[in-house]
């Protein structure tokens, strides 16, 4: 076994055979299908041939008549991570430096609309806040009595808004926990040796923290290009088409233009390598941080007369990210139309009652949701674990490369490599499409990284010593695994496979083509349901979704009380 | 020869803050009633001190004993519960007034446990720093900044990443950014204590070197004695939130006040017994184990131990061992040689008296065997009273 080779005896580094094992089954499972993308994208014979009959630019040319796609794709990323990642960083500065009270509840309640997902963020906020008949808007009549709508959400800036606010909990994650990591007193020495707060804050705190703010920037932006439920359900109506829309709408559309997609998807991909590249060269040697080093909590600093202020800007975007979103949706899955009316007198619960057991769609798609989080909680946790162990507790040549091709996924839009996979699952002689195990692969790759990367933290901390101390005293391998390795990884393998049931349960984008009539899940289930009307049975539909959410999300802090590493 | 020695030393090093004339009898720092918590829970008890300018001044206990605490309140960095705290006749703290100066205008330095050296900054950025925030020209700053480092030996190594830098060169780069700007006091939050020994005993001494060169008031927290010893003029021993103890090194180590001082700094052997005469100020005897020691006269008692038995310490290095009996005198006894230890540049021996054991240190030059049967004297002046802990 690699685990027994001694540190330091192998003079010249070799390949291991397991290393050697993973990296040819993800350059497999990640290249081909991204191969087969490209293949589509050059195809200029058949559409519907998986292998071009001819190669050409031409999907390239025909893409010129539609930069518009990619235009609009980059516009609302940019902005978007820029204001969510901007909004993260306002919201962990208070709730991690500062004396506001309740810190610890707000901490959790920041958190949670990350895990709500993006589906719900876009349909709750078009009950909100649409032109004609969301609630804002309808209230906003009634009290004025003009007709003009007070706020437009299917707009370039609601798109914008509704991103920022859901993905900004994972940079508010990434940002906080760099915050930990970062020793106080570099801080407090610039204070006694005479720098004002924001002397402080400009030339110590943010310069160390850039590199963190960088990364969830690019975490965001890149998650923002491959959106699909928010532009989707906020920009269709106005016509406002982004790159995975325009795939979509391309995949739909009778016969499919798969080569044009795929071109579009290509183009996609490649400004996402270019992101990863800058942010590579913007941080050459400045990266501080020591994986699994120590952390502190600094003294918050008491902000005064400005504290009440501050906690209302957190509450403000719990708010509005939260029990807004959470309300209309509750309160929509209980009308017997699709006129909202608040007085709780015309109320029923006939919607769950559909959704839960009369419409065999639904619940179909409700239990294969839930075996999907589990099959990708226990199969992606054990694919990550022994990924990390293999990268950080073997020797030899190729575990970096091993690595950096476990967190490739992370930088593809989901969307796109979705349907790549589905070319591939349609290439291969095996019939795996429509079936459940094909949205089960789909999750697992897409999904590595996150398993990976909180996985690492685990085995990181996990001080290499503890181990060797039982192996000295006498303890087997086996042994040394079962008293000490295990109940101390226990927790974190716990988060992560918790972490990874929940962003199975709540995905679309890596669904949405995979999943066929024979393997109804959850987010595609939803989706299709809105696209054909129906607002309270969807809306209980969600509710659904978001309750077994948030009850796996208890389930995780009760386990890891640090909450969910991203 | 340190500055106290010889207050009218007016030849600092080149480029020092030299022009400063230290006054020796002037509180420069001064604690009053310090009180401080964490949650509600006490971690300094009531500490009142003063520093002298110019002044190496040291906070010595074991971990926990509150002497973070106290640096970090003088700094600013925490905020007491009680007391108050003047630096060069600025009230920078009190309870009372509601006085709170922030850090940044005490004009203090401070070296750090971690030396919070800023990683993404080079060496000369780090130590530009503070010479910037306090309106250094532009022209100057190079220049000081190479004298500043040259002083430590580190201007090779000007332009490099901080996080090129070994435990030892950050060190030196923390000693130089907090001298650069010639601060009110330098504060040392136990500066030593990452380093390796080897290199610990070497950092020492350069401390003292630049501790010299500089001639700024130091209020340095350690729980090693031996740096405590040789960087202060003045020792504050701290226990539990409280101050055990202040006077000179030597003084402190002389005549300890309490048993935790004694077995704190330096090596004790702590004995008990009766008073059998006490004649305030001339004559002190304690009976140990039927011995009767004489010890060292004192105008109270302390504090007895539970039993309501005295303690005197006996520094092992003081009690005299011969193997000529005659001149026997005062405080003199037939001893016999249980145990001896060679540890190489020490011998401990384990000595039988009429009291009981004795621990002492002897050294290789003069050496006794086991079993060999000697004259034992301890010298009245080194026989030492000292407060039982309760
Ligand atoms: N940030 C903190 N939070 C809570 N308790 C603390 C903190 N810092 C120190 N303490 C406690 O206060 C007491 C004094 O600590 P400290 O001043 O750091 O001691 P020293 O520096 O003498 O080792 C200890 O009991 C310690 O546990
Ligand atoms: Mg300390």
């Amino acid at each position: 076994m690699i685990f027994r080779r001694v540190r330091g005896s192998a003079a010249r580094e070799r390949i291991s055979l397991p290393v050697l094992v993973l990296l040819a089954a993800l350059v497999l499972i990640i290249g081909y299908p991204l191969l087969l993308l490209a293949a589509m994208a050059l195809n200029v014979g058949d559409a519907q041939a998986l292998l071009p009959t001819h190669w050409g630019l031409a999907n390239f040319v025909r893409l010129l008549g539609h930069l518009e796609w990619i235009r609009n794709t980059l516009l609302v990323a940019l902005a978007g991570s820029t204001f969510g990642t901007a909004l993260a960083l306002l919201l962990a500065w208070i709730i991690y430096r500062t004396t506001i009270p309740g810190r610890r509840v707000l901490e959790l309640l920041v958190t949670i609309p990350y895990p709500m997902g993006p589906l719900v963020g876009a349909l709750a906020w078009s009950e909100l806040a649409s032109p004609h008949g969301g609630l804002i808007n309808v209230l906003f009549d009634a009290l004025t009595g003009s007709h003009a709508s007070l706020v437009n959400i299917y707009s370039v800036p609601g798109i914008v808004f509704v991103m920022a606010i859901f993905e900004a909990p994972v940079a508010f994650l990434m940002i906080g926990a760099a915050m930990g990591q970062m020793d106080p007193s570099l801080e407090e020495c610039s204070a006694v040796m005479g720098a004002g707060r924001l002397m402080t804050a400009l030339r110590i705190t943010i310069p160390l923290m850039l590199p963190a703010i960088l990364s969830a920037w690019l975490f965001l932006f890149i998650s923002m290009m491959g959106a699909f439920a928010i532009p989707t359900i906020l920009g269709t109506n106005s016509r406002f088409y982004v790159a995975t829309t325009a795939i979509y709408t391309l995949f739909q559309g009778y016969p499919p233009q798969y080569p044009l997609a795929a071109a579009v998807g290509f183009v996609l991909i490649a400004f996402a390598a270019i992101a990863v590249w800058l942010y590579t060269r913007a941080l050459r040697g400045r990266s501080y941080a020591v994986v699994g080093g120590r952390t502190y909590r600094p003294r918050p600093i008491d902000m005064k007369g400005l504290t009440p202020f501050l906690f209302a800007v957190v509450c403000a975007y719990v708010v509005v990210a939260l029990a807004l979103p959470l309300g209309i949706l509750l309160v929509a899955s209980l009308q017997r139309n699709s006129n909202i009316t608040l007085s709780a007198a015309s109320w029923t619960l006939h919607n769950y009652r559909y959704v839960l057991f009369d419409f065999p769609t639904t619940r179909q798609a409700i239990v294969n949701s839930l075996l999907l989080g589990i099959g990708t909680g226990t199969v992606g946790t054990a694919l990550a674990t022994i990924l990390a162990w293999v990268i950080y507790r073997s020797r030899g040549a190729g575990r970096g490369v091993l690595e950096q091709l476990t967190m490739v996924p992370q930088s593809l839009p989901r969307l796109i490599f979705a349907a790549a996979l589905l070319w591939m699952m349609l290439a291969l002689p095996l019939k795996l499409y429509g079936t459940l195990f094909a949205v089960l692969i789909a999750y697992i790759i897409v999904f590595l990284p996150l398993a990976y990367r909180s996985i690492t933290g685990v085995v990181v901390q996990l001080d290499r010593s503890l181990e060797e101390a039982g192996r000295v005293h006498g303890a087997g391998w086996l042994s040394v695994m079962r008293s000490i390795t295990v109940p101390l990884l226990s927790p974190g393998l716990l988060a992560a496979w918790v972490l990874l049931f929940m962003v199975s349960v709540r995905e679309v984008s890596a669904s949405i083509f995979l999943a066929g009539p024979g393997a109804q899940v959850l987010g595609p289930a939803i989706f299709n349901f809105w696209d054909s009307g129906g607002l309270p049975q969807v809306s209980a539909l969600v509710i659904v979704q978001t309750a077994i959410i948030l009850v796996a999300l208890i389930v995780i802090r009760s386990v890891h009380k640090k909450g969910v590493a991203i | 020869m340190s500055l106290l020695d010889d207050p009218g030393v007016s030849s600092p090093a080149p480029g020092a803050c030299g022009d400063r004339k230290p006054a020796r009898d002037r509180a420069f720092i001064r604690v009053t009633g310090l009180e401080a918590c964490y949650h509600g829970k006490p971690a300094v008890r009531g500490v009142s001190f003063e520093a002298y300018e110019g002044e190496q001044l040291s906070l010595l206990g074991p971990s926990g004993c509150g002497k973070t605490t106290t640096l970090r309140c003088i700094a600013g960095l925490e905020t007491p519960t009680a007391g108050e705290i003047v630096i060069d006749e600025q009230v920078v703290f009190s309870a009372e007034q509601n006085i709170d100066v922030p850090s940044e205008r005490r004009s203090l330095s401070m070296v750090f446990q971690s030396y919070a050296i800023w990683p993404h900054m080079t060496v000369f950025e780090n130590v530009a720093y503070a010479l910037r925030l306090h309106k250094e020209r532009a022209g100057a700053l190079r220049t000081r900044v190479t004298e500043v480092l040259r002083m430590v030996g580190m201007e090779a190594l000007i332009d490099q990443p901080a996080t090129n830098l070994s435990g030892g060169q950050q060190q030196r780069v923390a000693l130089a950014r907090s001298y650069a700007f010639l601060p009110k006091a330098i504060l040392l939050d136990e500066p030593l204590s990452n380093l390796d020994a080897r290199l610990r005993v070497r950092m020492r001494e350069e401390l003292k070197r630049i501790q010299r060169q500089f001639r700024v008031t130091n209020l340095y927290v350690t729980h090693d004695q031996e740096e405590a010893m040789a960087l202060s003029d003045r020792i504050i021993v701290m226990r539990e939130g409280v101050i055990a103890q202040v006077g000179k090194p030597l003084d402190i180590y002389d005549a300890p006040r309490s048993r935790f001082v004694a077995d704190f700094i330096g090596a004790a052997n702590i004995l008990c017994g009766r008073v059998t005469e006490h004649r305030p100020g001339e004559a002190l005897v304690v009976d140990v184990n039927g011995a009767k020691l004489v010890c060292a006269p004192r105008a109270e008692l302390p504090r007895p131990n539970a039993e309501g038995e005295y303690l005197v310490a006996v520094r092992t290095v003081y009690p005299e061992l011969r193997r000529n009996f005659e001149g026997a005198g005062v405080n003199c006894w037939p001893a016999f040689v249980k145990e001896r230890l060679l540890l190489g540049d020490i011998v401990n021996y384990m000595v039988e008296w009429p009291g009981g054991m004795l621990r002492i240190h002897g050294f290789p030059n003069v050496l006794f065997s086991e079993g060999e049967r000697l004259l034992l004297h301890i010298s009245p002046e080194r026989a030492v009273l000292v407060d039982a802990d309760d």
